[in-house]
């Protein structure tokens, strides 16, 4: 079983969990060009490294960020909104 | 039904959606409190307006206790009292609520929307350990924790009560769920010889 922490629910099967892909920055509508546009919407960036993700516990609906390893798959930190460091 | 009527159906009411669906008892015993009275709120301001009118709120998924309703902290801004036995204490905060102005959160309709089940009996760990995969021993799991999990498949809140165990979840898997606790019990009673 793969198990993932939530951070106020504690280690959970992954089976409980959403992913809701890697968190993005919302280009600005009003200065954004088609084809950039377009780029956000559709495709998906297939990079090695570290990504950080949002994901939500389900049972809570609860939403929180990973960063997870791209390359190992490896979850390296589970944590709440607010340590988020842009909104920090 | 007339129409502008409303009428509570809850599932093992004649009538209700799970109308037939059997609640075992025996070495499990699974019984059904949906129609006792509880309260949620949910939504900035909901905690702030339970403290105001003197209601200790616990930590997140802790349970405390006011007047003898039991106090689920599920989230920050997500708290459930369950009055059973004490409605009319209840009522008087619901009131409270209802007339209050704004911030004060907003009815998360747990009363309508959650099932809430309670399961017993001498072969009660058993039956649990085969329904949720989380640790529930009394050392790892207090008469006050929350485990906001999988419940036989089912997202669930579960929580120790005097007897065993309290389970809510979406009222629309209530027969699901019974059939779901029926299979559990009937397993062990096999593997037992």
């Amino acid at each position: 079983m793969k198990l993932l922490t939530c951070p106020m629910n504690g280690p959970r099967n992954i089976d409980e969990f959403q992913s809701f892909g890697p968190v993005r920055a919302r280009p600005d509508p009003n200065a954004t060009a088609d084809r950039d546009w377009s780029r956000h919407l559709f495709r998906a960036e297939n990079r090695k490294g570290i990504v950080i993700e949002w994901w939500r516990h389900v049972p809570s609906n609860y939403f929180f960020l990973a960063e997870r390893d791209l390359v190992s798959n490896e979850v390296i930190r589970t944590f709440d909104v607010s340590e988020l460091p842009e909104r920090a | 039904m007339a129409a502008g009527t409303a009428t509570r159906v809850y599932p093992f009411m004649p009538g209700g959606a799970a109308d037939g669906t059997r609640l075992i008892s025996g070495a499990v015993v699974l019984s059904d409190l949906t129609d006792k009275p509880r309260f949620g709120l949910k939504g900035g301001g909901s905690a702030a307006w339970l403290a105001a009118q003197g209601i200790p709120l616990p930590a997140v998924n802790r349970i405390g206790e006011h007047r003898g309703m039991r106090v689920l902290r599920l989230g920050n801004e997500d708290i459930l009292l369950l009055a059973e036995g004490v409605e009319a204490t209840l009522a008087e905060i619901k009131n409270g609520w209802q007339a209050a102005p704004a911030p004060k959160g907003y009815s998360s309709w747990r009363e309508e929307g959650w099932a809430w089940m309670r399961l017993s009996g001498a072969r009660l760990a058993e039956a649990m350990s085969s329904l949720c995969a989380l640790d529930l021993r009394p050392q790892k799991f207090g008469a006050d924790d929350i485990a906001q999990t999988r419940v036989g498949h089912i997202e669930a809140v579960t929580f120790r009560s005097p007897t065993g165990f309290d389970i809510l979840f979406d009222i629309t898997a209530s027969a699901y769920f019974a059939r779901a606790v029926a299979a559990v019990a009937g397993h062990a009673d096999q593997h037992r010889g």
